[in-house]
């Protein structure tokens, strides 16, 4: 006891200083004493304290760089060198000797002589729009309609319906039929990966609703007489960001894989797109001294569509309040 | 149970059929008739009038339309007794334009017209396109024929009612002796003697109705067969089934004698001999061979059948896949967080985020490097080119397995149960083999029927890159082609495999937990 005592002295303040009657305020006391917490920045200080994380997300920009400034700046024509008879599908070294040291020939020559290098980040852009823009359809379709087919129980029945039916066609045929009716362009394979894409996202959200919406703080909340869009929006949202971020991470790559795999069978767009490159290369695998012109798409194809994975992955870990302590 | 297992069944049905009809919505009314020709070699040579005529004879064959022509039309009438020969030989031909038809020419023109109007079919006539008076242009004959679209209604309703023939002895048009059934102690095929019980048909399609052989499954029948859509581009005029089961590869030979005493060294088998009619007298070999008109036999091969490939290849994968996986899933969950652990989470990364193209070349490229064969030869029968393609189809499945296995028993090992028991004094081993497996791998279960199932539609890529000849590139091959019939059919192979394969599923989940009930109302 003496030694508080002897602190408030050392503080040399008056006794009204340090005690001062307060009244009982009602709004005062509704008031919960917590640490500060924000959800984000939380997020990012747990994303960014691993040390992996840091480096893929640097390789992720330079990938990006590489993607969308790099043919912004080098201008590429695929028939630039058609006519040189010389030219074509060289190997790295024998690349280099003939023009020179230079980026663009550190993969080789393809068969009508132009740039591996080019060749694959040009097609990396078509791929990266195609893939970025066919998730944020697909995903903000399916989280939406997803959350109306959760609580709905009307809507569920005629949902489940469609999703047995429509899950039923052949993915495949759905795609060459739109690709046969329209031409086989960009747009054309947003459509076609968007038209019925959706649906497995909504109904993986609408399990995740039916598991959340009938907790308990839910069924105090609608008690309470909160309106279906605010319990939607305040209570079963903010419960959901890492399972839709961790399903981002698993959505983003496979459009990629999928584009890759649509024109090894033929079916994919005419664009120059990774995939595309991997179907003109594939008899290039087996002739010695040509395997760069392959591998070289489908290790591009590849490290993007993991660092995506890994970087959603992480992030969706780290969105998680759990890991937050 | 049952009475929900039957409408479980039935809603199946039901979408099934809606599956179907929109797959023949989308290939017969969305897509354009005019891509089938794109690489017909006959549609480029012919022209004009011809050429208009190919195109509707052709979308007939592929199905889209019926397409009847005029002298089509005045043959029957010919075969009816309606008209006797010579007003069929001067009704038959018709004038270059409408107004250069006789009166006899005009009257059946009308007839003609009226009949299939009267049907709802279109009536086109095009007159002939002349370079001079006398001479057409290429293609240029004066053409007349009615067509009328398939509705999808009718179209449905002609496949579902198809796909189930019960082979009878009416279904011989012509006259023939002794229609019937006879049964005998003692197969022909095998000379006569030797016992082996046989149903032979007379006035059937097949001559064998049911037969014994040495060869799986030993007792074999023609009485029931399954049409799934004759196909066009694809194989000619035969069924998706047909082509999905028949035997590849080479001839097998053997002395066969056929019914006339005759013995030769052939492929032939008799057991699958098939009633065409006049088939006899036509051709001189089938004179010698036969005694009626059941020539038309299948051979035997010496390889699988296009399903057999796949369903070997897939089946071997998946019991690998399970194999390992699923010990590397309990693994990885007991060491948490360790280097095992770490190490499998490497390679589900790997698998989930790597396109399936890649590995499975990178695969082909590690297995080549090894000295394994990288492409299927048939006729070479050698074990080790499975290998690769097993490999590469059990890796991924592998990875998937150890995702969804490790995450359940975490999930499981948290609860109150597994610390009961631990607090009871029972081993690790103990808790992880007999507790915790029991209750993870029920969603597991789940998808095994399906697992072993979709072994029998292939792999698309898989086996496009090592070239085995399975059923996995059927509906690419018939999606390039544009050949309706097979897209049809297969679509419903995959929709009944799905189906079936979700409602096992569910069966054998509440076989093996019986917490699991699908009766229960309390829900």
């Amino acid at each position: 006891m003496n030694n508080e005592l002897m602190k408030f002295d050392e503080l040399n303040m008056s006794e009204e200083e340090l005690f001062s009657r307060v009244d009982h305020n009602d709004l005062e006391s509704e008031k919960i004493t917590a640490p500060r917490y924000s959800y984000w920045r939380s997020v990012f200080r747990v994303f960014f304290k691993k040390k992996i994380n840091i480096i893929i997300l640097s390789l992720f920009a330079l990938l990006l760089v590489f993607t969308f400034v790099y043919p912004a700046l080098v201008p590429y024509d695929q028939f630039e060198y058609l006519m040189d008879p010389t030219g074509k599908h060289l190997s790295p070294a024998a690349a280099i000797e003939k023009y020179g040291f230079n980026l663009k020939w550190i993969f080789g020559a393809g068969k009508s002589g132009e740039p591996t290098f080019d060749a694959v980040w040009n097609g990396a852009k078509i791929s990266i729009s195609m893939d970025f823009i066919c998730a944020l359809i697909n995903m903000t379709v399916g989280i939406i309609l997803g959350a109306v087919w959760g609580f709905s129980k009307k809507v569920d029945m005629v949902m489940t319906q469609v999703y047995n039916i429509i899950g039923n066609v052949p993915y495949i045929l759905f795609i060459s039929v739109l690709v046969l009716i329209f031409s086989a362009g960009f747009w054309t394979m947003v459509f076609a990966l968007t038209i019925t894409g959706w649906l497995g996202i909504a109904y993986f959200i609408r399990t995740q609703v039916i598991i959340i919406r009938d907790r308990e703080y839910n069924m105090a909340s609608r008690c309470l007489g909160t309106p279906i869009l605010r319990i939607a929006m305040k209570n079963i949202l903010p419960f959901m960001t890492s399972v839709i971020v961790t399903l981002a991470a698993t959505e983003i790559p496979s459009y990629i894989s999928y584009e890759v795999f649509l024109s090894y069978i033929g079916m994919g767009m005419a664009d120059m797109s990774l995939g595309k490159l991997i179907y003109e290369a594939e008899n290039a695998m087996l002739t010695p001294g040509w395997q760069f012109e392959f591998w070289t798409p489908v290790a591009v194809a590849s490290i993007i569509t993991v660092v995506l994975y890994v970087v959603g992955q992480n992030l969706g870990d780290a969105s998680d309040p759990r890991t937050h302590m | 149970m049952t009475k929900y297992l039957i409408k479980r069944i039935l809603h199946s049905l039901v979408s099934v059929v809606i599956v179907v009809g929109i797959v023949m919505l989308l290939i017969y009314s969305a897509l354009d008739r005019q891509l089938i020709f794109a690489m017909d070699p006959t549609y480029k040579q012919l022209g004009n009038n011809q050429k208009e005529v190919y195109m509707y004879r052709m979308w007939e064959e592929y199905g889209y339309l019926d397409y009847v022509p005029y002298a089509d039309y005045m043959n029957e009438l010919l075969k009816n007794g309606e008209i006797d020969e010579a007003t069929h030989k001067d009704a038959v031909k018709f004038g270059k334009k409408v107004e250069n038809d006789t009166e006899l020419q005009a009257q059946y023109v009308k007839q003609f017209t009226d009949h299939y109007e009267a049907q709802g079919y279109k009536v086109v006539r095009l007159p002939a396109k002349m370079q001079s008076p006398k001479k057409y242009v290429s293609g240029g004959q004066q053409q007349l024929f009615a067509y009328k679209d398939k509705p999808l209604l009718g179209r449905l309703w002609n496949y579902f009612t198809g796909i189930i023939s019960v082979d009878n002895i009416h279904y011989v048009q012509e006259d023939i002796e002794n229609r019937g059934l006879t049964f005998t102690w003692n197969d022909p095929v095998y000379g006569g003697e030797k016992f082996s019980p046989a149903i032979i048909g007379n006035g059937t399609r097949h001559k064998y109705l049911l037969y014994f052989s040495d060869s799986f499954p030993f007792i074999h029948q023609n009485l029931v067969q399954i049409n799934l859509g004759k196909s066009y581009a694809v194989n000619l005029g035969v069924d998706v089934f047909e082509t999905m089961i028949a035997p590849q590869g080479s001839y097998v030979l053997s002395s066969v004698t056929y019914p006339t005493g005759l013995t030769e060294e052939s492929a032939d088998d008799l057991h699958t001999a098939v009633y065409i009619a006049g088939s006899r007298e036509a051709s001189l070999v089938n004179k010698d061979r036969f005694l009626d008109d059941y020539t038309s036999t299948s051979t035997v091969k010496n390889a699988k059948s296009k399903v057999g490939f796949s369903f070997v290849i897939g089946i071997i994968s998946s019991i690998m896949a399970y194999a390992l996986g699923v010990p590397l899933g309990i693994m990885m969950a007991r060491k948490k967080d360790k280097l095992v652990d770490k190490l499998g989470t490497f390679y589900i990364i790997f698998i989930i985020a790597v396109p399936s193209l890649a590995y499975i070349f990178l695969f082909k490229a590690i297995g080549g490097a090894f000295g394994l064969p990288t492409t299927f030869d048939i006729d070479k029968g050698s074990w080790l080119m499975y290998i690769l393609p097993i490999v590469s189809l059990a890796l991924p499945s592998v990875a998937n397995l150890m995702k969804w296995l490790r995450r359940y028993m975490i999930d499981q090992m948290n609860s109150d149960y597994v610390k009961f028991a631990r607090s009871g004094g029972l081993s690790e081993n103990e808790i992880f083999r007999k507790h915790i497996l029991k209750n993870a791998i029920i969603p597991m279960v789940h998808g095994m029927p399906g697992t072993v199932l979709y072994s029998l539609t292939g792999a698309i890529i898989t086996e496009r890159v090592y070239v085995v000849p399975g059923a996995g590139n059927l509906l690419t091959k018939a999606i390039n082609m544009y050949d309706n019939g097979v897209i049809v059919g297969m679509t419903l192979f995959y929709a009944l495999l799905s189906i079936t394969s979700l409602i096992l599923g569910d069966i054998l989940m509440s076989l093996v937990d019986p917490r699991i009930s699908f009766t229960s109302k309390a829900r």
